[in-house]
């Protein structure tokens, strides 16, 4: 099976619907794909400084890559921003990629770590607390990303999520009964009112991680399969792969999800409101609707040791 | 024929007999939305025609979190 348009060599056959592209018309489709969604949702609208939240994997830095190519003729900034928690045998790896395609593409890097913010990194923070490494991490990483944020005077942060995630998250919460967390699902999130919070973007969003997959390794950004040693997705795996098994059965079910779930968020988003207030945090002034944030408690916790 | 297949989670590499590359994903039980196919190099979708001797690179499109 030749590529549809060029009859070249094909590189990927698409998932919702059986056309094979070659290298140079599946980057075309892929790119177009991408900044449609930057254009339809409005993600980067009158926005000047964008960062993207690089973790060095594949997701992250084929965002940076768009973002980027997508600024080029634009008043528009690019600046890289990466966590490093303090994994040992996990993140150094990934961030020497990520160092590397953002001096390929002259991008600024910024990278914030636990062990700077917090005084512990991950490995030492979960020596000393009990808790689900992930738990503690997902709190922390959001602290920081929406700081650093802050600092660098950035308008909207753009992380590589993509559709595969998307329409997990989405059937998580529909199989857990939770509508709620779902109304803070889609392209663009995040609170508006509140100077405190960087909205999120999600330029990945329409696309499969094949499609990334597949784009990545054709543009040269792909390292060796890493997987953090601390990864507990038993539920998100079981959800990804009862989703594979329904595509393969029934093309285009990723797509049919996300697009549905897109034409109900707006009713969703009102029914879901953000009632509670958004006050600042006693200790760090970051924005939480408690007094104290979840950042501040651990730290607390840390710091009984 | 006789295909070398190495699948990059878990470092897994083996020779299956199969002639076609849906057939292996049927072999070794994994989804084709999770892998992308790699031949020399080289870029494959499903659809491309197996040669004996090939050896064949399943990379999980998976992040690794």
């Amino acid at each position: 099976m030749a590529c549809k348009q060029c009859k070249e060599h094909p590189v990927i056959t698409l998932t919702n619907s059986p056309i094979s592209l070659c290298k140079r018309c599946f980057t075309r489709y892929f790119e177009r794909k991408v900044f449609k969604t930057i254009r339809d949702h409005k993600l980067i609208h009158k926005i000047k400084r964008v960062g993207v939240a690089l973790s060095g994997g594949k997701d992250s830095l084929t965002v940076l890559t768009l973002l980027k190519k997508y600024s080029e003729g634009r008043a528009m900034e690019i600046v890289a921003i990466a966590v490093d928690e303090g994994i040992h045998d996990y993140r150094a790896h990934t961030l020497v990629k990520a160092r590397e395609v953002c001096t390929q593409l002259e991008v600024p890097l910024y990278v914030y770590s636990y062990k700077d913010a917090f005084g512990y990194s991950l490995d030492e923070t979960l020596t000393k607390l009990k808790v689900k490494p992930c738990s503690v991490c997902g709190v922390f990483r959001r602290y920081l990303l929406n700081k650093a944020a802050k600092e660098l005077t950035v308008e909207r942060l753009a992380t590589g999520h993509n559709l595969d995630d998307e329409a997990q998250t989405i059937l998580m919460n529909q199989f857990r009964d939770n509508p709620e967390l779902s109304a803070r699902l889609g392209p663009l999130t995040g609170v508006t009112e509140n100077e405190g919070f960087i909205q999120r973007i999600k330029p990945l969003y329409l696309v499969t991680e094949k499609e990334v997959m597949t784009y990545a390794y054709l543009n040269n950004l792909v390292i060796g399969f890493n997987e953090c040693p601390n990864a507990q997705e038993g539920y998100r795996n079981d959800v990804r792969n009862l989703l594979n098994k329904m595509e393969e059965k029934y093309p285009g079910t990723k797509h049919a999800l996300v697009n549905s779930f897109l034409s109900i968020l707006p009713m969703l988003k009102r029914e879901f409101k953000e009632t509670k207030s958004i006050n600042v945090c006693i200790r760090c002034k970051e924005p939480t609707s408690r007094e104290v944030c979840q950042t501040c408690y651990y730290r607390g916790k840390l710091n009984e040791h | 024929m006789n295909i070398k297949v190495y699948v990059d989670k878990g470092n897994k590499e083996q020779t299956i007999n199969v002639t076609t590359i849906s057939e292996i994903f049927k072999k070794l039980n994994l989804s084709m939305d999770s892998f992308i196919i790699v031949r020399n190099n080289e870029l494959i979708t499903e659809h491309a025609t197996l040669r004996e001797g090939d050896t064949i690179r399943l990379l999980s499109v998976i992040s690794g979190g």
